[in-house]
C-alpha cells in the first residue's frame, strides 16, 4: 500500500517509470479506495507496464490474463479438470464398489454415490485460470487484464462480479471471495466502447502520448548510454511524426526500440544512413515509412540550414579574404 | 462539499456526459482521500472517478475550471481590483485592512454581517453569503442570457444589497466627522466606494458564469444534433468540417452495432470432427461442443456519385461513409459522373479519404463544371465499366436525376439492374419535387429496387444501415 502520491512517484521511479502526477493521484485512489482502474490510450504509452511496475514497486505478484475475442469462463476463472477427475474415478473403481457393497437396488445405490459426489466436485479438481488465482490468493496480488477491448461484450459483463464484489460464483461449491482484495487494471486500446456498467465500477485513467521533456526523461532513463543528441532528435522527429496522419502513431515503445536499435549500431545522430533502415522500427507500414521518411528528410534539411546559417557566416569571412 | 459534488455531477449531465450516482459516490469518497488542499490532485480525484470517456475530457476540465474556481476567482479578482485602484501593494493593503477593522470596531457595530465581511475582505465568508443566496434564488434554473438580470436582482435582494448600501452611506457620514488625517479619511472613502461597487460586479459575474455554465455545451450539443437532420446542400464551411466529424462517429458507431450483430449469429452447424479433437483429452466424451463457424458473404458495393454543384455535399458523404466502412464489404468500387463517368476506386485506395475526396471532386478525373447528363452517363457506364456489374453488387446511385432535359437512357439503368443484386438511388432533393421540371426521377425510379431520400445525415445513416451485411 501506499502513503501518499509522492510514494507512488517515487517507488514507481524506482522501477524505472516515470509516473505523472495524474497518473500517481489514480493509483493512489486505486490502493486507498480498493477500485479497478480502466487505463485507456492509444497503444504503446505504457498501459500494460504501468501494471507491471505497480506490482514490482508492491513486491506483489502480478496475474496476466490477455484478452481475446472468444475468451470465456474456462480460460479465464476456472475450469474443472475433467480428465482427473476420470482418471481418479478410474483407478478408484474398486473403491467405488466397496462403497456400493450391501446396496440392494438401482436406486439405493445412486444414493449412495451422490452422498459421496462433493469428492469430485471440489476445489481438488478445479483449474483455476488467472481471475480464480488472483482471489484466492493469500497475498494480496495485483491482476492486470489487458486489452479488455478485445474480448466479447459477454465476458465483460462476465467480470462485473468480480470487479465490484471481488468474489467469483462457481455453482457446484458456491461463492469465493477474495481474501485479499487484488489490485485491478484493466487496459483498452478502445478497439470498441466498454459498456458503461465496467466503466461504473472503474476508476478512469486516460494515459496520452508523453510531451517533449517526460519522453526525453524516459529515453534517458531507459536507454542510458544512448547520445544525449540522437535522443533529442529522435524525439523531435517522433513528436512531429505524431502529427501526421499515420496509420499507426509511434508510441513510447516504438520511440524506445529505435533509439535501442541506433544505439547499438552506433549512431550518434540522424543525420546517417543506417537511419533510414531503422525506420521500420517505428512505423510499421508501408505508407507510413513513406510518410516518415519525408518528414526525416524535413527534418535534417532543417536542422541542416540551421547549422550551416551558422557556419555560413563563418565561411562568408573567407571569401571577403579571398576577394 | 458532497452537496457541491452532487451540483457538479449535475452539471456534468447537463452537459451531456453521463456520471451515475454510484461514480458521484466514487468521488466524494475519493476526494476525502485527497483532500480538498491541492486542487489539481482534487481534480484528478474527479477525473478518475466521473469521466470514463477520453471524448468527455475537455469538457470535464472546462467546467471543472468554471465551476470550481468560479466564484472564488471572481472574488478574488474583484478584491484585487479594488487594492489596485487604491494603488496599495500587498503589505499596504493588509495595514489598510486593520485600520479598517479597528475603525469598524468602534463605529460600525450595527453594521450587518455581510458588510463586515465587505469591508474587512473576507472572501471566504462573502463566498458562502454568495452560494446560500444563490440556492435561495434557485440559480440552478437559469439557462438564457435573457434571464441574466432577472437573476441579479434576485441574488442582489436575497443578499440584502440595498440594506449593506444603506449602511455603507451611513458609515461614510460618520467618517466624515472622524478625524483620520486628510489622505487617510480620502481612501477610506474611497475604498467604501470601491467595496460596494465590487459587491454589484460579483453579483454580475457570478451570475453570468452560472448562466454560461449551463448553457455552453448544452448549444453546442444542440447544433450537432441539428446538423444530422440540416440538409446538406446548406452547410457553411465550418459545418462541412464538422459534419466530416460527424460522418466519421456515425461509420464507427454503425461498425460497433455491426459487430455485436455478427457476434449473434457467428455459430453455425455441430461440428463433428472439432469436437472429437477438442476432447479428446476427456476420454472422447464431448464436454465441449464446437460449431462450425458461419461464412458470410460480404456484399460487394459500386457507388456512383453525381458530383455537379447541386448535390456534391451528399456525394462527399455517402463517398467518405462508404469508405469508413470498406471493411464490411469485400468490394468497393466508385464512379463520379457529371455528363461523363469516371472511376475513383483507385485514388481512394492510394489516399486518405480526405484527399481522396478532393481529387474525386476537383475535376481531374471528369469535367465537374458541366451540365448533368445523367443519360450519356449511364450509357457511357454501360459501354465502359458493365463488367464491374455481377450478381453480387450492389449498385449505389447518388443523383437529383435533374438531367437538363437530355435523353434519359433509361434502358441503360435496365441493364445495370439486370446484372446487379439491386440498385438503390439515393435523391438528395426533397421528394415532392421528384418528377417536376427535368426531374427523371420517376422514370428512372422504375429500374430501382429501392428509391431514398437522402437529403441530410440522418437519412444518409439510415440507408447506408440498410445495405449493411446482416
Amino acid at each position: 500500500m501506499f502513503s501518499s502520491i509522492e510514494e507512488v512517484i517515487e517507488r514507481f521511479a524506482k522501477h524505472d517509470y516515470i509516473a505523472s502526477r495524474r497518473i500517481a493521484t489514480v493509483i493512489y485512489l486505486a490502493s486507498a479506495l480498493q477500485k479497478p482502474v480502466l487505463v485507456e490510450g492509444p497503444a504503446g504509452v505504457g498501459k500494460t507496464d504501468l501494471a507491471k511496475v505497480l506490482a514490482a514497486s508492491l513486491k506483489e505478484e502480478l496475474i496476466r490474463l490477455q484478452c481475446y475475442e472468444g475468451l470465456d469462463e474456462g480460460k479465464a476463472l476456472y475450469e474443472w479438470e475433467y480428465a482427473k477427475q476420470l482418471l481418479y474415478t478410474q483407478i478408484l473403481k474398486d473403491k467405488v464398489t466397496e462403497v456400493l457393497v450391501g446396496t440392494t437396488g438401482l436406486a439405493e445405490a445412486v444414493d449412495r454415490i451422490a452422498s459421496e459426489d462433493e469428492v469430485f466436485f471440489s476445489e481438488r479438481f478445479i483449474l483455476p485460470r488467472p481471475l480464480m488465482k488472483a482471489i484466492t490468493s493469500e497475498e494480496q496480488v495485483v491482476l492486470l487484464i489487458d486489452e479488455i477491448d478485445k474480448a466479447d461484450a459477454e465476458f465483460e459483463a462476465f467480470l462485473l462480479e468480480l470487479l465490484s464484489d471481488f468474489q467469483v460464483t462457481v455453482p457446484e461449491i458456491g461463492t469465493f471471495k477474495a481474501k485479499k482484495i487484488p489490485l485491478v487494471i484493466l487496459t483498452s486500446n478502445n478497439a470498441r466502447e466498454m459498456s458503461d456498467a465496467l466503466k461504473r465500477r472503474c476508476l478512469h485513467l486516460y494515459i496520452d502520448f508523453p510531451n517533449r521533456e517526460q519522453e526525453l526523461a524516459i529515453i534517458r532513463l531507459k536507454v542510458p548510454d544512448a547520445a544525449e543528441k540522437l535522443a533529442e532528435e529522435v524525439v523531435n522527429v517522433v513528436q512531429s511524426l505524431r502529427k501526421l496522419d499515420l496509420k499507426k502513431t509511434p508510441g513510447i515503445s516504438e520511440t524506445l526500440d529505435w533509439v535501442k536499435a541506433l544505439t547499438l549500431l552506433n549512431v550518434q545522430s540522424l543525420d546517417n544512413a543506417l537511419v533510414d533502415e531503422t525506420l521500420d522500427t517505428i512505423v510499421k507500414y508501408e505508407g507510413d515509412v513513406r510518410k516518415a521518411q519525408e518528414e526525416l528528410k524535413e527534418y535534417l534539411r532543417k536542422a541542416r540550414t540551421r547549422r550551416t546559417g551558422t557556419e555560413t557566416t563563418g565561411s562568408s569571412d573567407d571569401k571577403d579574404l579571398l576577394n | 462539499m458532497e452537496d457541491k459534488l452532487v451540483e457538479f455531477a449535475n452539471l456534468l449531465r447537463q452537459n451531456g456526459i453521463r456520471v451515475s450516482l454510484a461514480e458521484t459516490l466514487d468521488a466524494v469518497a475519493a476526494s476525502d482521500v485527497t483532500g480538498l488542499g491541492e486542487r489539481e490532485l482534487f481534480r484528478a480525484a474527479l477525473r478518475a472517478t466521473m469521466i470514463k470517456r477520453a471524448s468527455e475530457l475537455p469538457v470535464f476540465e472546462e467546467l471543472f475550471d468554471v465551476y470550481f474556481s468560479g466564484l472564488g476567482e471572481i472574488i478574488k479578482g474583484a478584491s484585487k481590483e479594488v487594492q489596485d485602484a487604491l494603488s496599495m501593494s500587498d503589505q499596504d493593503f493588509q495595514d489598510f485592512l486593520d485600520q479598517m477593522e479597528e475603525m469598524l470596531k468602534n463605529h460600525g457595530e450595527e453594521l450587518s454581517e455581510l458588510a463586515k465581511q465587505l469591508l474587512q475582505n473576507n472572501n471566504g465568508q462573502i463566498e458562502r453569503a454568495m452560494r446560500e443566496a444563490a440556492r435561495a434564488v434557485r440559480m440552478q434554473g437559469i439557462q438564457r442570457t435573457i434571464e441574466e438580470n432577472y437573476f441579479a436582482r434576485a441574488l442582489a435582494r436575497a443578499l440584502g444589497f440595498d440594506k449593506i448600501e444603506q449602511e455603507i452611506k451611513e458609515l461614510r457620514e460618520q467618517l466624515e466627522k472622524l478625524d483620520l488625517g486628510a489622505g487617510m479619511k480620502a481612501k477610506m472613502e474611497e475604498y467604501l466606494d470601491r467595496r460596494l461597487k465590487m459587491l454589484e460586479d460579483i453579483i454580475r459575474k457570478y451570475v453570468r458564469q452560472e448562466r454560461e455554465k449551463r448553457d455552453m455545451k448544452a448549444r453546442e450539443e444542440q447544433r450537432m444534433n441539428q446538423l444530422g437532420d440540416k440538409s446538406f446542400y446548406y452547410l457553411s464551411d465550418e459545418e462541412l468540417e464538422k459534419m466530416r466529424e460527424a460522418v466519421t462517429r456515425l461509420a464507427q458507431r454503425l461498425k460497433n452495432i455491426i459487430a455485436v450483430r455478427r457476434k449473434r449469429m457467428k455459430k453455425g452447424r455441430f461440428d463433428v470432427k472439432r469436437t472429437l479433437r477438442a476432447n479428446m483429452t476427456n476420454g472422447g466424451v464431448p464436454f465441449h461442443l464446437k460449431f462450425e463457424r458461419r461464412k458470410r458473404e460480404k456484399p460487394q458495393i459500386l457507388v456512383m456519385c453525381d458530383v455537379s454543384d447541386s448535390v456534391r455535399n451528399a456525394s462527399r458523404f455517402m463517398l467518405q461513409f462508404v469508405y469508413s466502412l470498406q471493411d464490411l464489404y469485400s468490394r468497393v468500387r466508385s464512379f463520379v459522373f457529371v455528363a461523363d463517368v469516371g472511376e475513383v476506386t483507385e485514388s481512394f485506395r492510394t489516399n486518405d479519404v480526405k484527399e481522396a475526396l478532393d481529387v474525386a471532386l476537383k475535376g481531374d478525373i471528369i469535367n465537374v463544371y458541366a451540365h448533368s447528363d445523367f443519360g450519356r452517363s449511364f450509357r457511357n457506364f454501360v459501354t465502359d465499366h458493365i463488367g464491374a456489374v455481377n450478381k453480387r453488387t450492389t449498385v449505389i446511385i447518388l443523383g437529383d436525376a435533374r438531367n437538363n432535359y437530355n435523353l434519359p437512357h433509361d434502358w441503360c439503368l435496365r441493364e445495370i439492374r439486370q446484372r446487379a443484386r439491386r440498385v438503390i438511388w439515393l435523391n438528395p432533393e426533397s421528394r415532392n419535387t421528384w418528377g417536376f421540371g427535368d426531374s427523371e426521377m420517376e422514370r428512372y425510379a422504375i429500374h430501382c429496387d429501392l428509391v431514398e431520400e437522402c437529403r441530410n445525415l440522418n437519412q444518409l445513416y439510415r440507408v447506408i444501415d440498410q445495405l449493411v451485411p446482416r
